[in-house]
């Protein structure tokens, strides 16, 4: 099952979702299938392991994305690049806009109201229920109130990303989707697709899915470790 | 929990405290730490504790006196410039013989530096920061796991001595995630505090009047208090030493020594020149004060050692005390960065590499 998404899609979630990371890999995904891609990495209040340490492995693949300029590279200042408007303004056949997290990284979506006005876009809620706040259906409920009371605009679907990271295996994604499943039924939100490590995929029980699967292909890397290599 | 869960350094600090038992947390907020109060003002309420935020770092470190001297387990979370602000407080809280728990999740500096992690706070949390005969007990964790378990322990030591404990991890201990478990039998009881703790005589058991002070006009008083901080410190060195030794077993020609994330990358160097049939050791200080004096001296003079380095996150502190702990017995070296770029394991091997 393929992941069908192009328009603009916002990437929204609590803290430490995995935001960021499954922006990159749909992005290079998307890519890979011959779809033109652009980003924007709206992320103003997280300091580290945001979408623009990734921009040189994204820049190879032929994905645009739109930072801060580079001399405020490492600011903690919520700096958001004119160039985003001008990305909403003249979107590619998907444009990914990765947000913050929580309600306070939704804010800058309601600072470009203007620009996403009359715009047909998606915005989706990622989920990983090994995270705190959102290990219940209501923890997940409550964020999505906040983000889009913040974002001044509703989430449309779920992304299931359930992982503890490098410690993942089979039965926590089984786990992750049964609970994103659940979230579903009780929010009537589409499951847009679930995430799963690149190297667990033939391992999984794909009967049990009925929404596609996308495999994650670790970017956000502490220095110890590689990312893995997209071209 | 009893689960595992993913969580952020900084989330984990904070949880940690809760699950040892600290209800009391006074912070300002800096980057890269600042998710420990965000998650602490979600999660206190929720348990019956207190997130206070307070007016500057100063007013941190005596809202931290009073409740430490009313015997309330309590604790703050700073990053580099705000732990100096707070190191008066530290000064009269360790002159005071209180217990308290600090966190410095430590930024590039000097000055306002950068928010990138560092380690550059060495010398400042080992060798004093504030004025005075004093230490600090310092323990520095290398994952989410260990900073979890680490603020677990340091409110039972900070009391065991009566001396403030400080964690030091750099932003990245802050500020990635990993998968972390909280463990239940680090869950204590904070003892003998009716021997000290200004906390009312209704609510003790004993009729013994307490005072919490770091005033000594008298000078054989004052003599007198030092030689009780000095025995203090003193017992830390025997009793409560960390380390752990990382290819310490093979024929290594080089040690390194390195702790919290820099030790990280070191243990990825050292796999891959393994690989390579180049053995490198590693003595790698949990704790920073007291420092690992006999590990790292022992570990130095294996036969097969050539060359000691100090691998840090700043400009050549930690290897001051390695080269103390070697004397003289093989050359010491130092090699780190402080801007905020961490090396990489393949830097760390090739300059492990040039010392033979």
């Amino acid at each position: 099952m393929e992941i069908n998404i192009e328009g603009i899609i916002i990437i929204v979630g609590n803290y430490g979702s995995g935001k960021t990371e499954v922006a990159i890999n749909l992005a290079v995904n998307r890519k890979r299938a011959g779809i033109d891609v652009r980003m924007a990495d709206l992320d103003l209040i997280n300091p580290y392991f945001r979408t623009r340490e990734a921009r040189k492995s994204l820049s190879v693949l032929g994905i645009d994305i739109v930072i801060p300029p580079l001399k405020y590279f490492h600011a903690d200042l919520p700096i958001l690049s004119p160039d985003v408007a001008g990305l909403i303004q003249n979107p590619s056949t998907l444009t990914i806009l990765d947000a913050g997290g929580n309600d306070d990284g939704a804010m800058v979506l309601a600072a470009l109201g203007d620009a996403l006005k009359n715009k047909s876009l998606r915005m989706l809620q990622v989920v990983n229920p090994f995270r705190p706040f959102t290990e219940t259906l209501e923890g997940c409920i409550k964020i999505r109130r906040e983000i889009e009371k913040a974002a001044k605009r509703p989430i449309t679907g779920l992304v299931g990303n359930a992982n503890l990271m490098d410690e993942t295996t089979r039965e926590h994604i089984h786990e992750g989707y049964d609970f994103v499943v659940k979230l579903s039924e009780k929010t009537g939100l589409e499951v847009e697709f679930i995430t799963a490590p690149v190297d667990l995929l033939s391992s999984l029980d794909h009967n049990r899915f009925s929404h596609p699967v996308l495999p994650i292909e670790r970017q956000l890397v502490p220095p110890w470790k590689k990312a893995v290599k997209l071209v | 929990m009893g689960k595992k869960v993913l969580m952020k350094g900084n989330e984990a600090i904070g949880e940690a405290a809760i699950r040892a038992g600290c209800l009391n947390y006074f912070a300002y907020p800096i980057t890269p730490q600042s998710e420990v109060a965000e998650y602490l003002s979600h999660r206190l309420p929720e348990v019956g504790g207190v997130f206070l935020q307070a007016e500057s770092e100063v007013a941190v470190s005596y809202m931290i006196f009073g409740a430490a001297g009313a015997g309330a387990r309590v604790f703050t979370t700073s990053s580099s410039p705000g732990i100096s602000l707070m190191s008066e407080g530290l000064s009269y809280l360790a002159g005071a013989q209180l217990p308290a728990v600090f966190v410095n999740i430590m930024r590039g500096g000097p000055g306002l530096g950068g928010i990138l992690p560092s380690q550059a706070d060495y010398f400042q949390a080992t060798k004093g920061g504030g004025h005075g005969d004093y230490h600090l007990l310092v323990m520095a964790p290398a994952s989410v796991q260990e900073a979890a378990e680490m603020v677990m322990r340091a409110f039972p030591l900070a009391e065991k001595y009566r001396n403030p404990v400080i964690i030091l991890g750099d932003g990245l201990i802050g500020q990635m995630m990993e998968p972390v478990e909280f463990p239940d039998y680090l869950k204590t009881e904070p003892t003998k505090k009716d021997e000290w703790a200004t906390n009312g005589m209704q609510f003790r058991n004993s009729n013994k009047p307490n005072l919490v002070k770091s005033l000594f006009l008298d000078p054989n008083q004052l003599n007198e208090n030092n030689l009780i901080l000095k025995a203090k410190y003193e017992r830390m060195k025997t009793e409560d030493t960390l380390f752990e030794p990382y290819n310490i077993d093979s024929p290594y020609q080089v040690l390194i020594v390195s702790y919290g994330t820099m030790s990280r990358v070191c243990k990825t160097a050292i796999d891959h020149l393994k690989e390579n049939k180049f053995e490198v050791g590693m003595i790698r200080p949990q704790t920073l004060f007291p420092f690992p004096e006999v590990a790292v001296f022992k570990a130095a003079s294996k036969e097969t050692c050539k060359a000691v380095i100090s691998i840090e996150l700043s400009m050549g502190q930690m290897v001051e005390d390695v080269q103390r702990c070697v004397q003289g017995l093989r050359p010491v070296h130092w090699y780190g960065e402080c801007g905020g770029n961490v090396p990489t394991p393949e830097k760390v091997m090739e300059v492990v590499k040039s010392l033979v």
